[in-house]
């Protein structure tokens, strides 16, 4: 029974539920990774054409896919890869803000499954706000701000209905969440069909894409990322998404709204009973998601080369989706979400790795970033494992 | 056959850092009631969870009727013919009381379609042979508490259950319930049933059990015949030390009015009907006035609406000269007003928080915790340790203890000790002792009565007939809504409170 040091009277770091929720993510993205492998093997064997050595190629770009440099004859070389490394961050930034979204409202008690919604208001206010004044000859730091927080604040604005309607109702967030996911997506095809100024004409071959933000010169700055990752996407947008990630942190943790909000989570009642204005928390709550949802947008599409296409009333963005396993992978905790995000992210490089490299085809790629995001939701009963086995450890 | 239909002998629990049950030996007879005393923490409901099947014990042995045996879950506790009421109930809020009562025992025919005809059949005779009345379409969700008890007496009856554990049944029932309750449970006893009966009300021990084993921080204390002790020994065993069952208290000082109630109506969430219709009293500075009834009869909804957490349709409120009846449930509370709520669980703690987080509820945008929005920690530290310190609040890890991993007394504890340290001029405490043992109730009584004295107005609302006779300096009585009368302790009896609570008396309106 050491698990408090008798010095400090605090208990010690490896028992903490820090490390235990570090540990459960990690066993169950190595099982995921495991799964992932064995598919690779699986799918090698039946299939023509695959090799034993292109089976064991296969797996080792779904473990060291971000490392790859290529091929160097017949033989895959790995080493530092700034492409990779580079686009693996400008991939991250999008799939963090959403992901902490999600985390936000988890941990004030609500889910927030409105998150690919939200994220599409971020675009139309962001794209439209940001040609707009790019062509009016607005100086660039202006036009950024500017339609940065036009996207953040029609983003919070969403977000802020299924609160409404969660606090005044008391109607499911879910249910009006996927109501506003599909408004969301119609509303901004309608927006973009109806104004010809924002849509990409100019070349020719890209049929039903915006303009991007590039064109117009309203771009977030490199800051550094073009010197560290030569050749990549990576740029500014990524260290902004880890200040606010930061920010998040403090906010919920450190100030006197963090305190409200996840007593309001925890428990309405309480929080009622305590003179907390548990209405005006939920929408709130709801608001400070849908900002940080779309702001992943924001940041997205002001990188500038990004093009958005969209006729979109037919589907959702996955990014606003994929906040959900970011956010469990993390356990919610908003600094977490930084590394779960990037985690994801290289997923999907070592994805398009795979698809480029050896004989298996995208969907292969995308069936094991599936399995592995599904085994990652299994942190939780890994978690619990870990504190069972420890249970029993204690009594003998 | 051996003389007892259970033993449990020298059972021994350890939990990481303590010890549960150290060596303890309860015998249970064939026809009788075999009460179970301790106080909140004893290593009751381990005893009973190993006798369950929940937990296996380190040491000792179970026997049935002489028969060493192993109960590995409580599949094998129900086949041995054990069945227990848990302390909250166990049942399921959309399904009916009979599709609850045969849940995991359904018999069925060969096509596995549910024999309910003979199901109902049975439960209905069982209704009537111990007259458990239930009505076996309602949803549970429908259904008043006391039904429930009953529905899950009746699921033991339904399981020929032989021995039959009573988790702290009377927590949740009114006196008259309790009364009907004591008399089946000496029905089932006179039929040949064996009863534990987990408690730590002595009035209920010394009214329907045989004998008494008393538990004390996982020790066996003794087990003692009923007939033989008397209630001021049953105490002194189970807490340790002599204990005071009386109140103490010296006569009232009551000054200036500091919360006037005139007219307060209240809608009901239930009904169509006001839950609380016209009511009018004031509290003065000095006195307890306590507001008895019986559950169900608008109390909850009267302290909602003083306090804000429901609206009110009617009525002004002054607290300490200033209106109140418009305010928010925040400034309420600013205006001079504690409240130590009836659901410690539903409002007056956030489970999930730390103790500390909990001792700054109210608080926590004071300057002295917070500065631009930002927690001081140190202070809340500092200031949590406090309180605990003076109200001795124990937990396992102090300042950083989860509040749901702590005791249901100590949870009180914490609550009081908040509220009372806001120091605000009227405390309102609601059922302040519920559920909680001797020991707890001792000390919060005695923290009632000093904030009195130093010249606190307190409004009290109890359900426990001798908590009012012995706190409260003035009793109103309220009945479906309404107060029926005003009583002076000192010159009534329970008898006529218990004529008053049932609307059977009531005073003519001029005694206001």
């Amino acid at each position: 029974m050491l698990r408090v040091d008798p010095s400090t009277g605090k208990q010690k770091w490896y028992t903490t539920d820090g490390t235990k929720s570090v540990l459960s993510a990690l066993i169950s993205i190595l099982i995921g990774m495991a799964v992932g492998s064995l598919i690779i093997i699986i799918v090698g064997l039946t299939k023509d054409g695959i090799s034993t050595k292109g089976i064991w190629d296969g797996i080792r770009l779904v473990f060291m896919g971000i490392l790859s440099t290529g091929r160097d004859g017949a033989e895959l070389s790995f080493g530092f890869n700034p492409v990779n490394v580079g686009n693996m961050l400008f991939r991250a930034t999008p799939l963090i803000m959403t992901g902490l979204s999600v985390a936000v409202a988890f941990k004030t008690g609500l889910f927030n499954i409105g998150a690919p919604g939200q994220y599409l208001m971020g675009i139309a206010g962001t794209l439209s706000v940001g040609l707009t004044l790019g062509n009016a000859g607005c100086p660039v730091v202006v036009a950024w701000f500017a339609a940065f927080l036009t996207g953040v604040i029609l983003g919070a604005l969403w977000g802020a209905i299924p609160g409404i309607f969660k606090a005044f109702l008391n109607i499911n967030e879910v249910i009006t969440c996927i109501m506003t996911n599909w408004i969301a997506a119609n509303l901004v095809t309608w927006w973009f069909d109806s104004h010809e100024i924002f849509k990409n004409a100019a070349e020719g071959g890209k049929i039903g894409y915006i303009i991007p933000l590039k064109n117009v010169g309203v771009v977030t700055p490199k800051m550094g990322m073009d010197v560290l990752f030569p050749g990549s996407q990576a740029n500014g947008g990524f260290w902004i998404a880890c200040i606010i990630a930061v920010a998040v942190y403090i906010l919920m943790t450190k100030t006197t709204l963090g305190y409200e909000l996840t007593a309001c989570g925890s428990n309405r009642h309480a929080a009622k009973y305590a003179g907390i204005n548990d209405k005006k928390n939920i929408i709130l709550s709801m608001m400070i998601a849908g900002g940080l949802a779309s702001a992943g947008a924001c940041l997205y599409y002001l990188a500038g080369n990004t093009e958005f296409f969209w006729s979109t009333y037919l589907s959702l963005p996955p990014e606003g989706f994929n906040g959900i396993p970011v956010a469990l992978l993390a356990a919610n905790n908003p600094v977490a979400v930084v590394f779960s995000g990037l985690f994801m992210s290289m997923l999907n490089i070592c994805g398009t790795q795979l698809k480029s490299l050896t004989a298996y085809n995208e969907y292969i790629a995308d069936i094991i970033i599936a399995v592995i995001v599904y085994l990652s939701a299994f942190s939780m009963f890994i978690k619990q494992l870990l504190n069972g086995r420890k249970q029993k450890g204690g009594n003998k | 056959m051996s003389e007892y239909v259970i033993e449990m002998n020298n059972i021994r629990k350890e939990f990481p850092g303590i010890v549960a049950n150290d060596d303890i030996t309860l015998q249970l007879r064939k026809g009788e009631i075999h009460a179970l005393l301790g106080e909140n923490g004893a290593g009751k409901s381990t005893l009973m969870s190993v006798l369950f099947g929940l937990y296996q014990p380190e040491a000792g042995e179970i026997r049935k009727n002489g028969q060493t045996v192993k109960i590995n879950n409580p599949n094998d506790a129900t086949a041995l013919g054990i069945g227990m009421v848990h302390q909250h109930f166990k049942l399921i809020e959309v399904f009916t009381v009979l599709d609850n009562i045969i849940l995991g025992a359904e018999t069925t025919n060969k096509l596995g379609f549910l024999k309910k005809k003979e199901a109902r059949k049975k439960v209905q005779e069982l209704s009537e042979k111990y007259g458990l009345k239930v009505d076996l379409d309602a949803k549970v969700e429908d259904i008043t508490v006391g039904m429930q008890q009953r529905v899950e007496i009746l699921k033991m009856l339904y399981r020929d259950n032989e021995i039959l554990i009573f988790d702290e049944p009377t927590a949740v029932l009114t006196p008259q319930e309790i009364d009907e309750l004591m008399a089946t449970m000496k029905g089932f006893a006179a039929e040949g049933k064996s009863i534990l009966f987990i408690t730590h009300k002595l009035n209920e021990i010394m009214a329907v059990a045989d004998r008494v084993t008393v538990l004390r921080k996982g020790k066996y204390i003794g087990t003692v015949n009923t007939k033989d002790t008397n209630k001021q020994e049953l105490s002194n065993m189970m807490v340790g030390r002599p204990v005071q069952l009386e109140v103490q208290k010296e006569p009232a000082q009551p000054k200036d009015v500091i919360l006037k109630v005139e007219g307060l109506t209240v809608p009901s969430k239930l009904h169509k009907n006001d839950a609380v219709k016209n009511v009018s009293f004031e509290v003065r500075e000095g006195e307890i006035l306590c507001i008895a009834g019986i559950d169900g009869n608008g109390q909850t909804e009267l302290i909602h609406g003083l306090t804000g957490l429901e609206k009110a349709s009617a009525g002004k409120i002054t607290l300490c000269g200033q209106d109140i009846s418009g305010l928010s449930i925040r400034k309420r509370s600013q205006a001079g007003m504690s409240h130590i709520p009836e659901d410690r669980h539903k409002h007056g703690l956030v489970l999930n928080y730390t103790l500390e987080q909990n001792m700054v509820l109210q608080k926590y945008k004071d300057p002295r915790f917070q500065k631009h929005g930002f927690i001081k920690f140190d202070e809340i530290r500092k200031y949590s340790e406090k309180l605990i310190e003076d109200y001795d609040v124990r937990s396992g890890q102090g300042p950083v203890t989860v509040s749901r991993a702590m005791s249901g007394g100590n949870q009180q504890k914490a609550i009081i000790a908040r509220e009372i340290d806001r120091d605000e001029p009227l405390i309102i405490a609601v059922q302040p002792t519920r559920g909680l043992d001797v020991g707890a109730i001792e000390h919060i009584h005695g923290q009632l009565i000093a904030e009195r004295d130093k010249g606190k107005a307190v409004l009290l609302v109890s359900l426990e007939l001798d908590e009012v006779m012995g706190l409260a300096d003035r009793i109103i009585v309220l009945y479906e809504g309404e107060i029926v009368g005003e009583l002076n302790p000192k010159e009534t009896n329970p008898q006529e409170l218990g004529l008053y609570m049932s609307g059977a008396k009531r005073q003519g309106k001029e005694a206001e």
